[in-house]
């Protein structure tokens, strides 16, 4: 997976600031939103209840439904075009659980996101190793996404976290209706995205798959929950819904049942040939995991307990998963009822002891499967039984005539008036999404690399104002080129060994993406590269390198040599240091990159040294490149 | 997306790599076609006016980027031996050699994001290093490259096709030109005739003559072709009845002071072959197992380094396979000595122990510490 990893390390801290700092802007500017959202809110209603038209029992029309002016001040009205669905009645008490579980596990999912080696380390400590055992064409669409990320970490960090924590307060707050049935619908598009490429499909298509260890993917049961919030409310009201949920999982249960016992797949050994079985070693490594030491101890010990009687723990387990998909099957109340709460108590065993919460370690993104897929279950019971307070009628929603009525600016003003707390928190959510959203999208449809990259692998640049040290030297062309006879433009310059075999080819790459970066400005900079080694320095060499490299069409650049004592002197000026190493390696030189400004002053002495040097990291300096150019530009 | 999905996709993510047998750099010039039955291995030994050169990888640690190609040169009228590795470049593709009397030819294999072979020469035993140019992928065969005394080269580069370069300055300046490749031999009579599957090793006769040598896929014939004027043909090297049913791969080919040498792999048998211009004579058979390393001294004399600590060597034209007792442990190559002796050199990490074959029997002579730059690679 070419692009997925930046090869920084989770824990760089220039990363791990630049991370904490866009959290802490963003979340300034969210707090502002919404208190904004607030203030605007309640002027609303003070300038309505002030009015002489809003007098009490007033009657007056927002959104399409009917209020009292007086009832305004009561925050448990909805007045939004979606309280129409409500019909008067309770929500129903599925659809609650769901809503308020998912909503608070999206905030926890948030927070886990904002952990400090989430921007370096979600593609190459959670992603890549996912998507490492699935096949090819998994691995190529995952890939897209975590060089997506690899390139932008900071953005993507800091918007996978508002996203979630903006999805899950959109469905605690948004309370029943249209707002709420959105909230349903983001937190399924959004699980969808999240269980694609964080997930690689939950690993379904790889081998070694168990329902024990998180099988089919955590977020596949917040994509499910998110569509049984966006469902009419209607559906909450017939027990089909929750028939329909418990077959769905007695399925599942008896699948995963099937897949547990299948012979051959290691899951009957404790301990296969002395090594550990699939669930032992699973357990094992999550002994590893940091985390507090009564748990480790406790999974250590379940370790131990499972390499003993890996079979009987099998077992149980294939028995109790093909027993609560046939109860599930059923969908006779009572015994659904025992089934779910037996089913509840072996989920959270199975989190405790197997999963190890999930989250723990530093780059847990969220409790892995057994919350969710019991809350999930849960509520497919309680829709199986609707208590007959949620069994009242519906009506029709708002007509479009009196949506766009609502779009007239009195009316405007009547409906943020009259809209509830709930409706005013649902839109500051919303707005918190799109405070993640905005600049990820932007990110997204940026194919360059973030400039944070090359500073985390350099430690940032030096200013200067100095003059450049002259030289005259020859271009691979065979023209004398001085310093002088670049005045006026802008030079990029480098030093390169044409015979290096790791870090100039990549410089050479990056100053080549610099260039196209550049664009019309490319004409007033030139690309300037002076030979560093002692020996293979004749212009066949650097003809050599730029056709190896793709240089030779390149307009503006210039890669000079000339004799040992002149090459010496350059090398000097700038303080680069060349050396022959013995014994086949490679001349050794610092890598360095100088931005000299077309009054011939060095501006800028970037460390030019290419780190992991993956695509993401060239793209990166690339831009750090062409921004250093574009200043100096404008300072000439 | 929880820990458990990470670790167990970790888990099933793991893998390695196996290794080839000649654990040098597998790869044959050429794209090999057919069954390659040996990869021969870049660790050799050569002999020239200004002494015996050798070369083997050094190191330590598995990863191909701290394994470096070492030069040494044991001087003629020399006891010991010198690390001469040109500087300059990272050797961890490889490195071929060809010597001509006065004068010895390093080429860089290319290794990482490197694509071309800088090439050096030497004519005062190593102590100073002329810097070339070969603007391609050098061959990863110790036979990819010739040079005759007059300077003209030849070079077999990794994709089949062979380069030539009139003079010494040329060859420096990097002006090489095209003499064939191997889809062009392998359409020419003799090619067809062999069902020439790749190349293997390039020579001069002793006219300046081009000579290429490949592997045939026909059985019973040897594929050793002469350039003539423009056109190829057959070398003449015909194998001996017994071997009229197996399927011949040319090992290696040199220039000696009267013709040349060839060693050839027919069935599970090894044979040198010997030309004085007009003939060739083939020796009795050598039974091998994996060829270690092998090379050639003065007057065609041939030896190899076999598994399981075997060695053996041929004197010249007329000669028997003679059987070396068994060499030290971690022996990389052999370098023929004066009066018919030889040295063994044995590679620990970056300590090479020189063995000399005295009375019948090792004795250790020497110790270089070589002072390789781990990590200047990576």
């Amino acid at each position: 997976m070419p692009g997925m990893n930046s090869g920084l390390s989770p824990d760089d801290p220039t990363l791990v600031a630049a991370f904490r700092s866009a959290l802490l802007h963003q979340g300034t500017i969210a707090f502002i939103a919404v208190i904004f959202l607030w203030l605007v809110w309640a002027t609303a209603r003070t300038w309505r209840l002030t009015t002489p038209s809003a007098t009490p029992g007033t009657r007056g029309t927002a959104g399409g439904a009917e209020v009292t002016a007086d009832t305004a001040e009561a925050d448990t009205v909805e007045a939004d075009a979606g309280q129409s669905e409500r019909g008067g009645s309770r929500e129903a008490r599925g659809r609650w659980l769901l809503r308020i579980g998912f909503g608070v596990l999206w905030i926890l999912d948030g927070i886990l996101q904002a952990q400090p080696k989430m921007a370096a380390g979600l593609p190459s400590l959670v992603i890549e190793p996912t998507a490492a055992s699935s096949p090819a064409w998994v691995q190529h669409l995952v890939n897209w996404g975590g060089t997506v990320w690899s390139y932008h970490p900071i953005q993507a960090g800091a918007a996978t976290v508002w996203i979630q924590v903006g999805i899950g307060a959109w469905l605690i707050v948004g309370g029943r209706g249209r707002w709420s049935r959105l909230a349903g619908a983001a937190s399924a598009g959004w699980g969808l995205i999240v269980w694609i490429f964080g997930e690689s499909f939950g690993g379904i298509f790889a081998p070694g798959l168990s329902w024990l260890t998180g099988a089919p993917g955590g977020v596949l049961f917040y994509v499910a929950a998110g569509a049984l919030v966006a469902l009419p409310e209607g559906a909450w009201r017939s027990p089909r819904l929750g028939r329909l949920v418990l077959a769905g999982f007695g399925i599942f249960f008896i699948g995963m049942a099937v897949l547990q016992a299948w012979p051959g797949r290691g899951f009957w050994q404790g301990t296969v040939h002395g090594r550990p079985g699939s669930l032992t070693a699973m357990v094992q490594s999550m002994v590893s995991t940091s985390q507090p030491r009564f748990l480790s101890a406790l999974l250590s010990a379940f370790s131990s307990f499972v390499a003993g009687h890996g079979f009987a723990v099998n077992l149980v387990v294939v028995i109790v998963l093909a027993v609560l998909g046939v109860i599930f099957l059923t969908a006779r109340p009572r015994l659904v009822r025992y089934a779910v709460w037996f089913g509840i108590t072996f989920c959270l065993a199975d989190w405790v002891l197997v999963q190890d919460l999930g989250f723990l370690g530093g780059v847990g993104t969220d409790p892995n499967s057994m919350i969710p897929m019991a809350l999930l279950f849960s509520a497919g019971y309680l829709a199986l039984t609707p208590t007959p307070e949620e069994s009242v009628g519906d009506t029709a929603g708002a007509g479009w005539g009196q949506r766009l009525q609502a779009l007239r600016p009195r009316m405007l003003g009547g409906m943020v008036a009259s809209a509830s707390a709930r409706s005013v928190a649902a839109v500051a959510a919303v707005a918190v999404i799109v405070l993640g959203a905005a600049p990820m999208a932007s990110a997204a449809a940026n194919h360059s690399a973030d400039p944070i990259l090359a500073l985390a692998i350099e430690g940032g640049s030096t200013s200067l104002d100095l003059p450049a040290p002259g030289f005259s030297l020859t271009n691979q062309d065979g023209r004398a080129v001085t310093l002088a006879s670049l005045h006026g433009k802008v030079v990029l310059m480098t030093f390169l060994d044409p015979v290096c075999t790791t870090d100039c080819p990549i410089i050479a790459q990056e100053f080549k993406q610099t260039a196209e970066l550049l664009g019309a400005k490319d004409k007033d900079v030139d690309l300037v590269a002076i030979v560093a080694n002692p020996t293979y320095r004749s212009a066949a060499f650097t003809q050599a390198f730029d056709r190896q490299e793709g240089l030779a069409g390149v307009p503006n650049w210039q890669y000079l040599t000339g004799s040992v004592s002149q090459l010496s002197a350059v090398w000097r000026g700038y303080g680069v240091s060349v050396t022959d190493l013995p014994a086949g390696a490679m001349s050794a030189h610092n890598d360095l990159a100088i931005v000299i400004d077309g009054a011939g002053n060095i501006r800028e002495e970037v460390g030019a040294d290419p780190g992991p040097a993956t695509t993401s990291t060239q793209s990166s300096f690339s831009v750090l490149l062409s921004q250093y150019a574009r200043q100096a530009l404008g300072r000439s | 997306m929880g820990l458990a999905l990470a670790c167990a996709g970790l888990a099933a993510g793991c893998g390695s790599r196996s290794q080839t047998a000649a654990g040098s750099g597998a790869g044959h010039s050429g794209a090999a076609l057919g069954a390659p039955a040996v990869t021969v291995p870049l660790s050799t030994s050569l002999v020239t006016s200004q002494g015996t050169w050798a070369i083997t990888v050094m190191g330590g640690s598995a990863a191909s980027e701290d394994n470096f190609w070492q030069l040494f040169v044991r001087p003629t009228g020399a006891e010991q031996w010198s690390e001469v590795t040109p500087p300059g470049v990272a050797d961890n593709g490889g490195l071929v050699a060809a010597g001509t009397g006065t004068s010895l030819v390093i080429g860089f294999r290319p290794s990482q994001d490197l694509a071309f072979s800088p090439l050096a020469t030497s004519i005062d035993a190593g102590r100073n290093w002329t810097p070339g140019l070969l603007d391609a992928d050098l061959g990863n065969d110790p036979g990819a490259l010739a040079v005759d005394p007059s300077g003209q080269a030849l070079a077999l580069l990794q994709d089949g096709t062979i380069q030539t370069a009139p003079t010494a300055g040329a060859a420096a300046a990097g002006q090489w030109s095209e003499l064939t490749t191997r889809q062009a031999l392998a359409a020419s009579a003799p090619g067809r005739s062999c069902g020439l599957q790749r190349l293997d090793a390039v020579s001069f006769r002793l006219n300046k003559t081009p000579m290429v040598a490949g592997s045939c896929g026909r059985p019973g014939v040897t594929g050793v072709f002469l350039d003539t004027s423009g056109t190829w043909q057959s070398a003449g090297l015909t194998l001996p009845a017994a071997y009229r049913g197996d399927q011949a791969q040319v090992l290696g080919l040199a220039a000696t002071s009267g013709g040349n040498v060839a060693l050839l792999l027919a069935g599970d048998s090894l044979l040198a072959a010997w030309s004085n211009g007009t003939h060739w004579t083939v020796s009795a058979p050598v039974a091998v197992g994996a060829v270690r390393a092998s090379g050639f001294g003065t007057g065609g004399s041939t030896w190899l380094l076999l598994s399981g600590g075997r060695a053996e060597t041929i004197s010249g034209t007329g000669g028997s396979w003679q059987a070396l007792p068994a060499v030290p442990a971690g022996t990389a190559t052999l370098a023929p000595g004066p009066g018919g002796s030889y040295d063994a050199l044995a590679v620990a990490g970056s300590k090479l122990t020189v063995w000399r074959l005295t009375r019948g029997a090792w004795a250790q002579v020497q110790r270089i510490t070589v002072p390789i730059e781990y990590g200047s690679s990576s």
